[in-house]
């Protein structure tokens, strides 16, 4: 007995669809600097931070990298603490970083000089 | 069969039957002499065939064939240590005896030649015998060092006798040749080292460094090579660089401080180290044991975490309970991703038999012997060795390589350690003793000993060799360099202690010497800023180079204040300096010197005061910080005065000089904590301990009323500083210069 022909009938090619995998979230500049990134910070380090002051300093601390340490979860759950530490002092080396960086400084010290008058 | 079948698989089944052959017909024991060698017929054409063989077999073919055969076949061991021992004392005349023992010495040498692996010569075919004669090569050590009859060295050091005994005019080539070999004999004797990656056929503790310095001893070795090296250059020339080699490899990684302690003394520090590390062992239970799980580990513990915004996070196990910091530490431990490492580390460090960081332990036996070979070498042979080495590599002649240069250097740094040590000893002892008798100021000795390498043209030549070692990026080099840089700096420094005015009027020339150039200033803060993945070894040298050289020349520049230095920069004419600041910022004007400036650009040297701080202020950069923050990571296993040297750079950078910002990083901060009050701190009964305590306390004191003062800094905390925003985060204002311009 034959092979019926449908079985044979090879020739028809067959399309190999290529999944695309999903993109895996990056911490870059842009992650940084959304909402949930600095401006968070700033926010946090205005209002939230309660330090002891002295004679506490080891507490005290212990405190900031808790701090730290939840911002960046919430930002990145990816990576650990020492891990996206690496990765964001490296992106303040770009330039568009540096000019928002002394860009916050200088609002800070434009506040505190009106501050400063004001009293 | 099968095993036939996988032998012609690896050598040419022809070579195979011709040197097997060879082999058979150089001689064998005999049943007729209770066992005895006798030697073949024809032995003298055998073993001239099978030198024949690998030069022009294995050498020209580029294979390794013919050693593998030899190996194989248990030549060495069987035939030529028997050749060798069976050699007569009394017979000297016997020409041809003698005429054996020198082709054996020549089959030898090849022979037991090091294999690296790196070796870019290397065929398909030398990959293929590598591990087998690289472990053949241990056999052979093993077997040489412990022959059952005779003292197999000393025989071969027999050979060159007749040749080292002419005057060095009347000497032949093949006089010179002969001893050359035999101190190749030696080094390569020295070098073989059981090969990490392969399984050990042999108890490594045979061949290990001490059992060959024992042999060295029992066989007159260590006098031979203290000979040779106390009359080179008037005996002896070109065998220098060999005997560099071999002193190199016998001497690498032993700690010359260890080697003159007295032997009660050195029991002591090491039952002092054992408690120590017992006592680590004991603290890093304990603190684990304080957050251990009280319960069974199906207790099943959950717990709720509350961020702000009233979300939580889940978090499993009863040890989170004893703290939020416990809980965020859970937190990290379950993520699963890792940020990639960026590779390269690898083939920094391994660098095979060169490697020199590795501490290399040696028994209690050898150690005494080794102390009277050094002894004896600094007191003797030192200056002679040295000066003729500097020579022969300054004039660049064929036979020094650039790796021997780096051997040079290791062994002056070497040297220079165990002389210091040994001073040492000495003054204590004569303490010691002084106390019996009462008064009697013992008598110093000159540091003259040790005078071949502390003049001006050694520190030339240093110079030049870690500046071009820097440049092409040889890291091994320059840590050798540095290594002989710190030592030559810390013996100017005990010359200057010493109360012999003419020493320390010595140590003061060579000091204005050392500092007065500008460039070894900023070579050494180079090296330091530049670290980047050269391994430990390099990282606590350059480390402690960086130490000795800030404190010795803060120390000269408090007692000499007009100091002068002088610095070469390049300027442009005058003409060229005024365009530039016209048209474009000078900064830019600076760097950007393009191939058609360069006609322009002329070198100036010129002198001026030299400024401490304002040298000092230079090492103040993150570059440095991050090299000793690096540093400090390993605080586990740094030893007592490395993590005094981290302190003080510390100490330096953010109460000396004013500059803490540097340090206010999320990443430093949480090392500091961690050293102080993680699970894995500092030994609290070290002594360092509390300076180390204290200047984490005022650290962070400072840190938090800044915070408090300045929230900004909270964002700028996590990255290296800005030098524009510096001076701002520091002290609050702004610079007054940089308002008024």
């Amino acid at each position: 007995p034959r092979l019926p022909e449908d079985l044979v009938n090879i020739d028809e090619q067959v399309e190999i669809k290529k999944k695309k995998r999903a993109p895996i979230p990056k911490l870059d500049e842009i992650r940084l600097t959304s909402a949930a990134g600095i401006p968070t910070l700033q926010r946090i380090s205005k209002s939230r931070i309660k330090f002891r002051g002295k004679g506490h300093e080891f507490s005290d601390v212990a405190l900031l990298l808790g701090t730290y340490q939840l911002w960046l979860h919430e930002l990145y759950p990816r990576a650990k603490f020492h891990d996206g530490l690496a990765i964001i002092e490296k992106l303040g080396h770009k330039k568009n970083v540096q000019r928002l960086r002394s860009d916050w400084i200088n609002e800070s010290k434009s506040s505190a000089n009106l501050g400063s008058d004001s009293n | 069969i099968e095993e036939f079948f996988e032998k012609r698989e690896t050598v040419d089944p022809e070579v195979r039957a011709y040197v097997g052959s060879l082999v058979t017909a150089v001689g064998g024991t005999s049943i007729e002499q209770h066992g005895r060698y006798v030697l073949g017929d024809d032995v003298i054409g055998c073993l001239k065939d099978l030198r024949r063989w690998i030069k022009f077999y294995d050498e020209k073919l580029g294979r390794l064939d013919v050693q593998r055969v030899l190996a194989e076949s248990n030549f060495v061991k069987g035939d030529i240590l028997e050749i060798l021992a069976d050699w007569p004392e009394d017979g000297k005349d016997n020409k041809l005896r003698s005429k054996i023992a020198l082709l054996c010495l020549e089959l030898l040498v090849p022979l037991t030649w090091t294999l690296e692996v790196e070796d870019h010569e290397f065929t398909a075919h030398h990959h293929k015998h590598l591990p087998y004669l690289r472990l053949a090569q241990v056999g052979y050590k093993r077997a040489i060092l412990q022959h059952d009859s005779k003292k197999i060295l000393r025989q071969l050091v027999r050979i060159a006798l007749p040749a080292m005994a002419e005057p060095k005019n009347d000497r032949s080539i093949r006089d010179d040749g002969i001893i050359r070999l035999v101190l190749y004999a030696i080094r390569n004797v020295v070098m073989i080292t059981q090969p990490a990656d392969l399984p050990a056929d042999v108890d490594e503790i045979e061949i290990s460094r001490s059992k060959t310095i024992d042999a060295f001893y029992y066989q007159d070795i260590l006098q031979l090579l203290l000979t040779v090296a106390s009359s080179m250059g008037d005996e002896f020339t070109i065998q220098d660089v060999v005997l560099l080699e071999a002193l190199f490899h016998l001497l690498k990684g032993i700690d010359p401080t260890r080697l003159f302690m007295k032997e009660d003394e050195l029991i002591q520090t090491n039952t002092q180290e054992l408690k120590e590390l017992m006592r680590k062992e004991k603290a890093m239970h304990a603190g684990y044991a304080r957050y251990a799980p009280t319960r069974h580990n199906r207790f099943g513990t959950m717990l709720w975490l509350t961020r702000d915004q009233e979300r939580v996070s889940t978090i499993s196990g009863q040890s989170a309970i004893s703290g939020p910091a416990k809980g965020l530490q859970y937190l990290d431990k379950s993520k699963k991703w890792n940020k990639p490492k960026t590779g390269g580390r690898k083939a920094n460090e391994d660098k095979g038999s060169f490697e020199f960081d590795m501490e290399v332990p040696v028994s209690s036996s050898a150690r005494r012997h080794l102390r009277k070979f050094v002894e004896d070498f600094l007191d003797s042979a030192f200056n002679p060795l040295f000066t003729h080495l500097r020579r022969s590599i300054e004039r660049e002649l064929d036979r020094v390589l650039e790796m021997h240069k780096m051997q040079y250097f290791y062994l002056v740094s070497w040297f220079l350690q165990a002389e210091s040590s040994r001073r040492q000893h000495m003054k204590q002892s004569a303490a010691a003793k002084g106390k019996q008798k009462a008064g009697q100021q013992p008598e110093e000795e000159g540091f003259g000993i040790i005078a071949g390498v502390m003049n001006k043209e050694t520190f030339v030549l240093l110079n030049r060799f870690m500046q071009t070692s820097y440049d092409s990026k040889d890291w091994h080099y320059v840590n050798s360099g540095m290594k002989c840089f710190t030592q030559i700096l810390l013996t100017v420094q005990q010359m200057e202690e010493s109360n012999n005015e003419e020493d320390q009027e010595i140590a003061d020339n060579i000091q204005n010497n050392l500092f007065y150039e500008e460039g070894t200033h900023t070579r050494v803060i180079d090296l330091l800023r530049n670290y980047k993945d050269q391994g430990r070894g390099y990282l606590n040298a350059v480390t402690e180079l960086a130490h000795v050289f800030i404190r010795m020349l803060e120390r000269y520049a408090k007692q000499n204040t007009d100091m002068q230095i002088r610095s070469r920069r390049r300027t442009r004419k005058k003409k060229q300096a005024a365009q530039d600041t016209d048209t474009t910022a000078p900064t830019n004007g600076d760097d950007a010197s393009g191939p058609e400036d360069v006609g322009r650009i002329e070198i100036i040297s010129r002198e001026r005061k030299f400024d401490f701080a304002r040298f000092s202020a230079k090492f103040m950069q993150q570059g440095c910080v991050d090299t000793f923050v690096e540093f400090t990571k390993f605080y586990r296993d740094l030893s007592v005065d490395q993590l005094k040297r981290a302190h003080r750079f510390f100490h330096r950078v953010a109460f000396k000089a004013e500059l803490s910002t540097l340090l206010f990083r999320v990443d430093i901060v949480q090392l500091f904590q961690n050293m102080i009050k993680g699970e894995a701190c500092i030994d609290h009964d070290l002594s360092c301990f509390k300076e180390w305590e204290e200047l984490v306390r005022q650290l962070f004191k400072r840190m938090i009323k800044r915070v408090q003062e300045h929230p900004e800094l909270m964002v700028e905390m996590l990255f290296s500083k800005i030098p524009s925003s510096m001076f701002y985060l520091e002290h609050g204002f702004d610079k007054e210069v940089n308002k008024s311009a």
